[in-house]
């Protein structure tokens, strides 16, 4: 088997890679030129101030995507977590001390009922956390009956509490996804992620245990999804019935934005922040440009197809060792 | 007394219908570099698949030093000091050097991974070698031959006392060859027992001391290098028998060019590959693993893109200039894996009979296929290669492999092709299945399709074809024709020519 | 099953016949569950609730069951084909809209039809290409897809339901052959067509033939991108014959029609109608059945007063389970 020889790291490769980038600073730059209030330093910090909620919750998806597979509960889970912790410090004046943990629990405990569907009964995982999200989102609304349901003050000061211009949960939020980005650049669990990713047979192959590593990273995605839920509630002061919707679609666009192949194996976290960054922006640009709240959707489905085709041509052009070894031929081949 | 450190004894394996291993034995000791040889399908990768643990031996017992060992997953191989390094590099593309070679023995601190002790270590390792790598280089970066001294690093990581290499040099080039060869001489000085996988005979004089060659399973003989020839080695590879049995082939009636293919190149894998076929001619292409046989008949077929080169097929009448992706309406392609590209396995086998003929099994009615005639053509090609079943419902996925093989073949019989490809047609069959098979084939052309035959039997390809073309490395370079002498045909494969 | 050397071949298959037979008659049974299923649940209904087995009832639920029994067909293709569709239930919204608005501007009723089917043809054959020749994943093209037609509703629409007034449109389509309504007529109609072709016509063989193994396929002379294709733009027509029914049937068009349960619906009803995931097997007649029953359901749900909540609940566990069931089914077999 003749193979290529070594490929250069092409215009082509480089484009792929940071294209966003570049489509980042163009959008700056319209949206800097033909509105009024963009360039604002306010403004600025109110991207930031959106960012961070997206930045925590959408961590653990793109944990998930690295190993190749994929997790559309997030906004469920979100909301299920932030419901019930809202629920018990509004209505049953639970303190917060217990109330958060309580809402990360749910986080990680739907996270681990979607890993386990997808390790030990080996269903797909589209389907599965499909499967999940409606079946989460049905339980919080049954369990709420459907009310908005408040949150203490305190949270609410906190949701918009700031240090000079800055919001304070931007660098939260950051300092979080720095600790994630060690998590997966500095553990063995990180690496197992991205081995997985590469290739599942040829990691298993290799010793990596591999149903375990996806079972924790569901988990996670469930966990890191109820925090960013909570940071999510204190901002917008309360969980209302829609909570939650479309955030799934959200964290993939900004993963794919930021480089996380929806294929697996690839991705870091610094061009993740980037790629959340991004989409931030284009959407906050839009409310300048006048555009309509339901334009959102639209954008963001234009923008993740033009990321998720890059995303395509990067993993055709790159000749992925995506392959089983070999079984051995029930032959007498060799 | 010298006793060897590693012996295998009396190994025999049994697959489904074919005895791979019929009784081995086999011998290594430390700081040897030992070749194994053989053609294809005489049971080399099988015997050392039994020793790594990949599969188990029916019969036979491993004794290392001495001691018998249980050697029944890779695991328990990797425990006795085995390592192999399969042709099949197991890599990760995206992860760096040192990930790849240390990924389940990070040195740790606390769950954290000590990098900078991995890259000290990883140096070492690799320089151990004498390669300079850099461990924070991305794999997808490097050369395939880089690669290779990856995984070999990696497979002496654990200390082995035994290494298995399998085809290692069909992706290097010849620096990396000859980096390669330092590297096995430098293992040897460590005292490693070196087991060395090959066809390629000249790799084989140049880097080994001692040679085993197996031929059908069992061990066709042997010795030191230095006492033997080219000629020795060759002809215990194919048998002592000049003359090879005939399968009744009769004169061929071979007519006009039906297919031409021009200048055919694929950067890596093909190099201007130009030959003829002939109507009523078998056409055997020849060649060892890796030669890129099946990747030429993929590319004319248009499952693999090609960067250059035309193909010209007959019709009516006249050589006409064609698009790979329309060869499939003049080419009948029998693939190598009928598993995975040959058969719908769940479906059953009506329904993979008539899959290449469904647009002539339309219903002059409406526009729906004519059930009885599917069924009736079913039924007499089913017939015809006498294929065991027990209702044409029944789903492909439970027939033998021989059988599935026939469904494949019936498929195209009923398309009815004036070319065909068949990539290995009979691997894998026990001897009375492939013995039908090969007289359809021979019918085939007698009846005046155009074959092009790829298969590593050399015993099939001297019954069958009337003309040969040698393969190595994508590029074509030999034609021999009827009557060449097996061990020439070896020889040519081997790349001593 | 190791055979000693020397054997000749007819042993060997003598031995594989027997389970070959026992194998046939498990594979039929699963084949007929979703009937039995169905079956077994209108006796059940039958018995407990009043009137059930009468014309008139029997008529309705079939009904009710028209416009998700179309896009149950249109969904099947896409998954024998081995693929998926989520967006059909946006997209039957976002063209019954665009048909309303031009109804209500005057339009004529028949060209607003065709509008309708004609815009939802024009999404699907976006998808279609998406995944066929630009080789993205389904699932997250469609999923980008539903939500960008969700978007898009909403923005054309600004949440506000367009009103179908014009007469002519609803007398035309809600009228009645024999007290038989005409989308019911419509449905069995095209159900067995449909089948038929999909059974018997050399497309649809190429379809089940792309679903089962796309390898083989593509070897034996298929065009699978094309097929893969024509599915998309398949589901995409009978979302458009979906917008047709349902807003002559409400009186209106709005964004809801799309919204999260009805994709939930759409797959359930496949998937329990013997339509597998994995592609290759199924048929639309089975697609309907399913819709029937999970119209029925939804029915019985209502009736005894279960939110609409736990149905989403129920309906996501039904098809993480078949599924689970299919993959489990899939190994074993192996």
């Amino acid at each position: 088997m003749l193979r290529s020889s070594r490929r250069q790291l092409s215009i082509r490769d480089f484009v792929l890679s940071y294209g966003f980038v570049i489509a980042l600073v163009l959008v700056f730059i319209v949206y800097a030129v033909s509105t009024k209030h963009f360039l604002k330093l306010t403004n600025l910090m109110a991207i930031l101030h959106t960012c961070a909620p997206t930045l925590i919750f959408a961590s653990g998806l793109a944990l998930v995507l690295m190993t190749g597979k994929l997790d559309i509960s997030i906004g469920s889970i979100i909301f299920l977590a932030t419901a019930t912790g809202g629920a018990l410090m509004t209505r049953y004046n639970v303190s917060p001390w217990i109330a958060f943990p309580v809402m990360m629990l749910i986080g990680a405990v739907c996270g681990a009922i979607n890993g386990f569907v997808v390790t030990v009964l080996k269903v797909n995982p589209f389907i599965t956390t499909m499967g999940s999200m409606f079946v989460l989102r049905g339980i919080a609304l049954t369990v709420t009956t459907g009310v908005l349901v408040g949150i203490p003050d305190f949270l609410t000061d906190f949701g918009s509490a700031r240090i000079g211009p800055v919001f304070v949960d931007f660098p939260i939020a950051l300092v979080f996804v720095f600790l994630v980005y060690l998590l997966h650049t500095r553990t063995k669990f990180g690496r197992y992620i991205m081995a997985i990713g590469n290739g599942e047979e040829v990691a298993r192959r290799l010793g990596v245990r591999v149903e375990r590593v996806v079972f924790v990273a569901f988990l996670l995605s469930g966990l890191f999804a109820s925090m960013g839920g909570i940071l999510s509630m204190a901002q917008v002061g309360g969980v209302s019935l829609h909570m939650g919707v479309g955030l799934e679609f959200t964290g993939i666009a900004a993963c794919v934005i930021g480089g996380i192949s929806l294929f697996g194996g690839e991705g870091s976290f610094g061009r993740y922040v980037l790629g959340v960054l991004t989409l931030a922006v284009i959407e906050n640009g839009l409310v300048h440009m006048g555009a309509s709240v339901y334009a959102y959707p639209f954008v963001r489905g234009g923008i993740i197809f033009i990321a998720m085709y890059a995303d395509t041509l990067k993993s055709l052009v790159q000749t992925k060792v995506k392959q089983t070894i070999e079984e051995p031929e029930p032959t007498g081949v060799g | 007394m010298n006793r060897p450190f590693l012996r295998m004894v009396g190994i025999k394996k049994w697959f489904p219908g074919v005895q791979a291993l019929k009784g081995v034995d086999f011998e290594a000791d430390q700081g040897e570099v030992l070749a194994l040889i053989g053609a294809n399908g005489a049971g080399k990768t099988t015997l050392m698949n039994v020793l790594g643990g990949v599969i188990q031996a029916d019969e036979g017992e491993i004794y290392i030093q001495g001691e018998y060992a249980d050697i029944r997953t890779p695991l328990d191989a990797a425990e006795h000091g085995i390592a192999f390094v399969h042709q099949e590099m197991a890599l990760m593309p995206t992860l760096t050097v040192a990930e790849n070679m240390y990924i389940t023995r990070f040195p740790s601190r606390l769950g954290l991974i000590n990098y900078k002790a991995t890259k000290e270590r990883c140096t070492q390792a690799l320089a151990r070698l004498g390669i300079g790598l850099d461990p924070g280089t991305k794999l997808q970066h490097l050369s395939p031959g880089d690669r290779q001294m990856v995984e070999i690093a990696r497979a002496l990581l654990s200390e082995p006392q035994i290494i298995i290499l399998d085809e290692p040099t069909s992706s290097l080039t010849s620096r990396e060859k000859a980096r390669l060869f330092e590297v096995i001489g430098s293992l040897k000085q460590e005292g490693v027992a070196i087991i060395y996988i090959t066809h390629l005979l000249d790799e084989v004089f140049q880097v080994c001391e001692r040679a085993i060659v197996l031929r059908d399973g069992e061990v066709a003989g042997g010795g030191i290098l230095k006492d033997l020839t080219y000629d020795d080695v060759v002809r215990l590879m194919i048998g002592g028998k000049e003359i090879s049995p005939h399968f009744g082939r009769r004169t061929a009636h071979i007519g006009d060019a039906v297919l031409y293919v021009e200048g055919l190149s694929r950067r890596g894998v093909l190099q201007n590959v130009s030959f003829t076929l002939h109507k009523g001619e078998i056409l055997g292409l020849w060649g060892l693993l890796g030669s890129g046989r099946t990747e030429l008949a993929r590319a004319i077929i248009g499952l693999d893109p090609i960067d250059t080169g035309r193909i010209q097929v007959r019709t009516d009448g006249s050589m006409k200039a064609i698009h790979p992706q329309e060869a499939k309406n003049w080419i009948g392609m029998i693939t190598e894996k009928r598993r995975e590209e040959g058969l719908l396995l769940p479906k059953s086998v009506k329904i993979n009979v008539s899959l290449a003929n469904l647009p002539a099994l339309i219903s002059r009615i409406w526009p729906l296929i004519d059930d009885k005639r599917e069924t009736e053509l079913a039924e007499k090609f089913v017939n015809r290669l006498e294929i065991v079943i027990s209702s044409l419902t029944q789903p492909v996925a439970t027939l033998s492999g021989g059988n599935q093989q026939k469904v494949v073949l019936a498929r195209w019989l009923q398309r009815n092709p004036p070319i065909y490809i068949m990539d290995e047609p009979t691997c894998g069959l026990d001897v009375g299945v492939k013995a039908e098979i090969r007289k359809i084939i021979g019918e085939l052309a007698d009846a005046g399709a155009a074959i092009l035959l790829i298969s590593s039997d050399i015993d099939e390809m001297i019954g069958l074809s009337d003309r040969f073309l040698v393969m190595n490395r994508g590029r074509i370079v030999a034609e021999l024709s009827a009557g060449s002498p097996k061990d020439k045909l070896m020889a040519a494969a081997a790349g001593v020519v | 099953m190791t055979s000693s050397g020397g054997l000749g071949s007819e042993s060997v298959t003598q031995v594989q016949i027997l389970p070959a037979m026992r194998r046939l008659s498990g594979e039929q049974i699963v084949r007929y569950i979703p009937s039995i299923v169905v079956g077994i649940a209108a006796i059940a209904l039958g018995l407990f609730v009043p009137d059930f087995f009468t014309a008139r009832n029997i008529i309705n639920v079939l009904m009710q069951s028209s416009a998700l029994g179309l896009m149950a067909i249109g969904v099947t293709a896409v998954l024998i084909g081995g693929g998926i569709d989520l967006s059909i239930p946006s997209v039957m919204a976002l063209s019954g809209i665009f048909g309303a608005m031009y109804m209500r501007a005057g339009g004529h009723p028949v060209l607003a039809g065709l509008i309708m089917v004609a815009v939802a043809t024009l999404i699907g054959t976006i998808n279609g290409f998406a995944v066929a020749y630009l080789r993205m994943i389904p699932f997250v093209v469609t999923l980008s897809m539903m939500y960008v037609a969700q978007g898009a509703c909403l923005w054309v629409t600004r949440a506000i339901s367009v009103p179908v007034t014009n007469p002519a449109f609803v007398d035309t389509v809600m009228a009645k052959i024999w007290t038989i309504p005409v989308p019911v007529i419509f449905l069995l109609l095209i159900t067995a067509i449909v089948t038929v072709l999909i059974g018997r016509s050399l497309h649809g063989r190429w379809l089940y033939a792309t679903g089962t193994n796309i390898r083989a396929a593509r070897v034996s002379g298929i065009l699978t991108a094309r097929v893969l294709f024509g599915t998309y733009v398949f589901s995409g027509f009978f979302a458009g014959l979906a917008a047709i029914v349902t807003t002559a049937r409400l009186l209106s068009a709005a964004a809801t029609m799309g919204e999260e349960g009805v994709v939930l619906s759409v797959i359930s009803s496949a998937v329990v109608g013997g339509v597998s995931i994995y592609g290759g097997v199924g048929s639309p007649l089975g697609a309907v059945i399913g819709a029937l029953f999970i119209t029925l359901i939804t029915n019985s749900m209502n009736l005894m007063h279960v939110s609409y909540y736990a149905t989403l609940v129920i309906k996501g566990l039904i098809i993480v389970t078949v599924v689970a069931l299919d993959s489990l089914r899939r190994r074993y077999k192996r």
